[in-house]
């Protein structure tokens, strides 16, 4: 083999597309001529990094933030495809409208007109008054239009601190900074957002949720949602309509807390206090506290799908109302308060000087000053995590922060200490203690209590949580258990539920 | 019927035919836990795989949430003519064609390549790799993608299917929507400018014979 041999040969010898004897006589070529020999081993050094390539894992991404903007656009596709579409007419057209109108108003009015782009702004002559013999032309009546309304977000939570929160399909730098109005829409994550827009009126978007405000101003609200919306609304006043659009049904409002949360199996309103109207194109049902009526597609509203809310569903409703500020002023708010960070381990219960706020990691919209964070352990009590300076709005838009130091890890001796309450209660007291409600026929009773034992086994306290006992047996209980003896052993704090 | 490639496009996305047609029918009908579970299901394996055809990571979560995007808006029309997973394979091609073809016009910042080495998965390496042998590896590749890069959109992601995924020509036919005898032409002019630039590199350019081009354009035609 005289001639050099191509590049890509070499790569089918590796691939092993060629024969041994064609190989051999490569390699014996290759012996004889740098060229060749340089050729084989560059082709070779990347036929081996092939395989490295093959394996190279998939980078890490900001997953929830691609997922919740795919959802963002997805859902915006579907939302624009469900709204009628609009007659598209050119600019020039408008303006042609608009000059004709404009020149019809002159000649009606006999004032001249000046027509700027597609809006008609009309020029009043300097004496415009009418004499008193004249024919009064009929007064011009000037409807303002409805006050703009503007949301603030007051908390985020989720996941993360900011919930992966879009507006209008980007995720905002300084999300607390914004006022939102009509034509925002606004898409969650994982997350949850909480906006305020008025003293006692406020929503939350549940996770994975998407939300318009089609129409936002003093005489007409309109959001549009597709997942799960928590509100909060103050009675509307005469004249004021509150509604919310999910998918082919309506829910109007006057003044109360519900949930509307709009699936692709069912759309479902449970109304916690007061009273809302839920109505599709054929009919119209009234839901009210503590009721709630869950819709197929398809399915016609009827006043026999309205069910009452059990305990537990109300009680988890009231989990979610959205949070709100005191003293709702959108100015003081924009420029006054900032967003505080709360940082956690996992989720945990938080308070914030009192106030209890729900599961962090969250963002919450505080006043410049010093706040206290508290925040749950497993037993559900709430303790000090700290405290955080919060300043003005800073103008890069980072917030204060305040990091929750991850709860310490249960100890291994209260099982050891349960054993030990368990061996050595004086059970023929107890039966004293118990004896004349036996006698009374109520048997089956319990006692919860809750104990702090420390390392030389004394009982710190010891509170009886819960108990279906009358007072004075439930006392003589507690002093029985109060005298059961531990030794030196491992400090340890919990609960015990004691069944008589 | 294509019953998938034959390489494992992600190995989170293996899916039984059925419970295949489940989800694309819980997605057709707008339920937002399928698309959810949809979305984890192929998220690795659709950033893996434009990672891989593209080298490098530069907005690389716009491109997957442009593949989400085309895939969530295209399962209405989705036949089942092939997997799931090689379908949205074909869509991540598709991207990544048009993300190339972009760049070209678009001149990248510099570092295109910065496949990281230490992105490779740990249980794939037996031992730790020494430094020099990592170096000499990060930068092997880093040679591969930068002459991938000088080739003209089409034929590198010819190339790239049938060099680095080890897909046949019929497979590689279907991924880019075209014959595979056209497939074939392609990949030869592929693989000869390829293998050129990488055995010339920076060096002086290696000698051609006219007359194995002339059979070699025969033989491809």
């Amino acid at each position: 083999m005289s001639r050099h041999i191509k590049p890509h040969r070499w790569a089918d010898a590796f691939a092993g597309k060629l024969d041994d004897s064609e190989r051999a006589a490569m390699e014996l070529h290759a012996e004889t001529c740098a060229s060749c020999a340089r050729s084989r081993d560059r082709v070779g050094r990347a036929s081996d990094s092939f395989g490295a390539i093959r394996t190279q894992a998939a980078p890490e991404l900001p997953w929830d933030s691609v997922r919740a903007r795919v959802h963002w656009s997805v859902s915006k596709e579907k939302r624009s495809q469900s709204q009628p579409p609009r007659l598209r007419v050119p600019v020039l057209a408008w303006a042609a409208l608009a000059a004709m109108a404009a020149g019809a108003l002159g000649v009606a009015t006999n004032r001249p007109v000046v027509v700027v782009e597609d809006a008609v702004v009309e020029m009043r002559p300097p004496v415009a008054r009418p004499s008193s013999h004249q024919t009064s032309p009929r007064p011009d009546v000037i409807v303002p239009p409805p006050a703009a309304l503007a949301a603030l977000v007051v908390r985020t939570a989720g996941a993360t601190s900011s919930g992966d929160v879009m507006i209008d399909g980007v995720r905002p730098t300084n999300l607390f900074a914004r006022r939102l109005g009509a034509g925002t829409v606004i898409a969650t994550g994982e997350g949850r957002i909480d906006l305020q827009f008025g003293d006692a009126s406020a929503f939350a978007l549940g996770p994975s949720s998407t939300l318009e405000l089609r129409r936002f101003d003093a005489q007409m609200i309109e959001l549009v949602v597709n997942g799960t919306i928590d509100l909060e609304v103050a009675p509307r006043l005469a004249g004021q309509r509150f509604v919310v659009v999910a998918g082919e049904h309506t829910v109007e409002v006057r003044g109360t807390r519900f949930r509307v949360s709009r699936e692709s199996a069912a759309t479902t309103i449970e109304c916690r206090h007061g009273m809302v109207a839920v109505r599709d194109r054929s009919a119209q049902v009234d839901v009210g506290t503590a009721r709630r009526v869950k819709l197929a597609p398809g399915v016609a509203v009827s006043a026999d799908l309205v069910v009452p809310l059990s305990v537990a569903e109300l009680a988890s409703l009231a989990e979610t109302d959205p949070v709100r500020v005191p003293l709702w002023n959108l100015d003081t708010l924009t420029t006054g308060s900032a967003p505080l960070e709360i940082a956690t381990v996992g989720r945990r219960d938080v308070r914030v000087d009192g106030i209890e706020l729900g599961s962090a990691p969250m963002l919450v919209r505080v006043m410049p000053g010093r706040h206290t964070v508290e925040a749950a352990d497993s037993a559900g009590r709430f303790r000090r995590a700290g405290w955080v300076d919060v300043a003005a709005p800073a103008p890069d838009g980072k917030p204060a922060r305040v990091e929750v130091p991850a709860e310490p890890p249960k100890t291994a001796g209260i099982a050891e200490r349960r054993r030990q309450l368990r061996a050595g209660i004086d059970q023929a007291r107890l039966s004293r203690c118990t004896r004349s409600i036996a006698k009374a026929g109520l048997t089956g009773t319990y006692v919860e209590v809750e104990l702090v034992v420390d390392a030389s086994g004394a009982v710190g306290f010891l509170n009886v949580i819960d108990t279906d006992l009358p007072a004075a047996t439930a006392s003589c209980v507690r002093e029985v258990l109060a005298d059961v003896p531990f030794g030196a052993g491992v400090p340890a704090t919990w609960r015990e539920k004691l069944d008589l | 019927m294509l019953g998938g490639v034959k390489r494992d496009t992600g190995s989170l996305a293996a899916l039984g035919p059925a419970d295949e047609a489940d989800l694309i029918a819980r997605c057709r009908a707008d339920e937002r836990g399928a698309h959810d579970e949809f979305y984890h299901r192929f998220r690795r394996s659709i950033a893996g795989n434009l990672y891989r055809v593209l080298g490098d990571r530069t907005d690389l979560d716009d491109l997957v949430q442009e593949v989400f995007v085309i895939a969530f808006r295209g399962l209405e029309k989705f036949r089942g003519d092939a997997r799931l997973s090689t379908w949205l394979y074909r869509i991540c091609v598709n991207v990544a064609l048009g993300r190339i073809r972009t760049r070209k016009r678009r001149p990248p910042p510099i570092g295109v390549t910065d496949l990281d080495s230490a992105a490779v998965d740990p249980s794939l390496v037996d031992r730790p790799e020494q430094p020099d042998r990592a170096l000499e590896r990060h930068q092997d590749q880093a040679r591969v993608y930068r002459a991938l890069e000088t080739l003209a959109p089409k034929k590198r992601i010819v190339l790239y299917l049938h060099e680095i995924e080890g897909l046949d020509l019929k497979e590689i036919a279907y991924l880019v929507d075209s014959n595979p005898v056209t497939v074939r032409t392609r990949l030869f002019y592929a693989r000869r400018e390829f293998y050129r630039l990488i055995a010339g590199d920076d060096a002086a350019p290696v000698p051609t014979d006219d007359k194995d081009d002339k059979d070699d354009k025969d033989g491809a035609s």
